[in-house]
């Protein structure tokens, strides 16, 4: 028998804030998180640093979210591991799971990441190739890994169950949570802590994300006409998931369950989304959670706000829900918390599943006017709703899909 | 260069995550969890900072902290 998974623990760190009722709070407010990020490079470097749009975590927030904990080598740590232990804490206590029994061994750990400690990379380049030094630190490689935030929320927590990281860019926590649901359906574990963390707001990623040509130069405007690209975030968001009976026995709160879970691989492009590829995602989760095609759902889309995938994902709608699109709500909060990238879906996801909780879809900012080739039902005003289902959609470079179904509790 | 006492002690409270306070004279860096990669990771820093290389086969998880100070400011004045 399938087992059904449901959301005990809700925790998150990004430049909306720190914690889940202040980014809830500036979700529905309007209050961005995108503004002008500077930091310069090295003395003498020739690179011209950070000057752009992004949505950063002030310096030290994470760190100083976790002051509580005993954490003892926590400055040490690359801020990829810090924005992931503040949002594992969070959700943790949240869910009323500290030094709960079922950690040290129901418990999985999945996390979703799309890249590994940037800053800590980009230090020891910079000593190697700017300075022409010959040692870099030695814990480079131990706290640049990827897997690095999973073996960290290990510790803290005492989890020696499953614990991983997956990477699938933009959709590593849409995976993460969905493979997660799984393990608990299949009854491997009874509860599992997932969700995804980012931290790429230093110059080599920036750099990079710069020249591929995405990046807007002014903010993110997703399905909005002028639009020019997606602009960067960073942090962490974590979702306690459970098993419903093992949430029933210990008196959990439900905060909703994870219904469904859909994806796809377009196997097509490198950076090109493919509307074939979104489609097979998003049918893949409505059957998986069982909910028909033309049932109302608020929909947590991808909207990155760049040219080409804003059409694409607007098309794969049109064709998976043909007129009862209208039926649906559309949001876009990467206009208002930037791209998280492996972190971005569990972000989307919990603020979705707040707002059907809430009864509120939050804004879709920064739009100008609407663009032929990206009309969808947008709220572009907090708007009262009253929705039992949520899709949220995740879309990676590399053709790599992941839809996840969220169901609201009451 | 001279290096300080207290600058080498700086640096383990750093490189370690331990308190200042809590770097005795005479506690070793086994009773202070001091691991093996804490004390690479000070060496490299000490190396850093102050252009002064140890040798890190002349410690061992018994080596108390005020041998190591010594050890450092001897290394310095070499």
């Amino acid at each position: 028998m399938t087992r059904t998974v449901v959301a005990t623990g809700f925790g998150c760190v990004s430049g909306l804030g720190i914690g889940v009722a202040e980014t809830w709070r500036r979700a529905v407010a309007g209050e961005g998180a995108i503004r002008r990020l500077r930091r310069n490079p090295p003395a003498g470097h020739p690179a011209r640093g950070i000057d752009g749009p992004a949505a950063w975590i002030e310096p030290g927030a994470s760190r100083e979210a976790l002051a509580g904990e005993d954490l003892r080598r926590l400055g040490q740590l690359d801020l990829l591991s810090q924005h992931a232990l503040a949002a594992t804490a969070e959700a943790v206590d949240a869910a009323g799971l500290r030094d709960h029994p079922s950690l040290s061994s129901r418990t999985a750990i999945v996390l979703g990441c799309g890249s590994g400690g940037n800053a800590t990379v980009d230090a020891a380049y910079e000593r190697l190739y700017g300075r022409g030094l010959g040692k870099v630190h030695p814990q480079t490689i131990p706290s640049s890994m990827i897997s690095a935030p999973a073996s960290h929320m290990a510790m803290m927590l005492g989890i020696h169950g499953p614990t991983f990281v997956i990477a699938s860019a933009c959709a590593s926590s849409a995976h993460a949570l969905g493979e997660a649901m799984h393990m608990i359906r299949s009854g491997r574990v009874d509860v599992a802590i997932a969700g995804g963390a980012e931290a790429c707001l230093n110059l080599g990623s920036w750099v990079g994300w710069k020249s591929l040509g995405v990046v807007a130069d002014d903010t993110c405007r997703p399905f909005s006409k002028d639009r020019t690209g997606m602009v960067l975030g960073e942090g962490a968001a974590i979702v306690v998931l459970e098993s419903e009976e093992h949430a029933f026995s210990r008196g959990a709160p439900i905060l909703g369950e994870l219904a469904g879970y859909g994806m796809s691989s377009d196997a097509a492009d490198m950076t090109a989304p493919d509307q074939a590829g979104i489609e097979a995602a998003i049918h893949a989760a409505h059957a998986d959670a069982g909910v028909a095609l033309d049932a109302p759902a608020l929909i947590s889309t991808h909207g990155t706000g760049t040219r080409v995938n804003d059409p694409a994902e607007a098309a794969a709608m049109h064709a998976v829900y043909s007129d009862a699109i209208m039926r649906n709500i559309a949001i876009a909060t990467k206009s208002a918390h930037g791209h998280l990238i492996g972190a971005t879906a569990a972000l989307e996801f919990i603020i979705g599943m707040k707002a059907l909780a809430e009864g509120i879809a939050p804004p879709v900012l920064n739009h100008l006017g609407p663009d032929p080739e990206c009309e969808l039902p947008l709220a572009l005003a907090a708007t009262p709703i009253d929705l039992e289902v949520l899709v949220s959609n995740s879309f990676a470079f590399g053709g790599l899909n992941a839809v996840l179904v969220g169901r609201r509790r009451s | 260069m001279s290096v300080s006492p207290d600058a080498v002690l700086a640096v383990v409270a750093e490189e370690s995550g331990l308190d200042l306070t809590a770097l005795r004279p005479d506690v070793t860096f086994e009773q202070l969890d001091i691991s093996s990669i804490d004390i690479a990771s000070t060496l490299f820093a000490i190396e850093d900072k102050f252009g002064v290389i140890v040798d890190p086969d002349a410690l061992n998880p018994a080596s108390t902290i005020s041998e190591f100070v010594a050890l450092v400011i001897h290394r310095s004045a070499a």
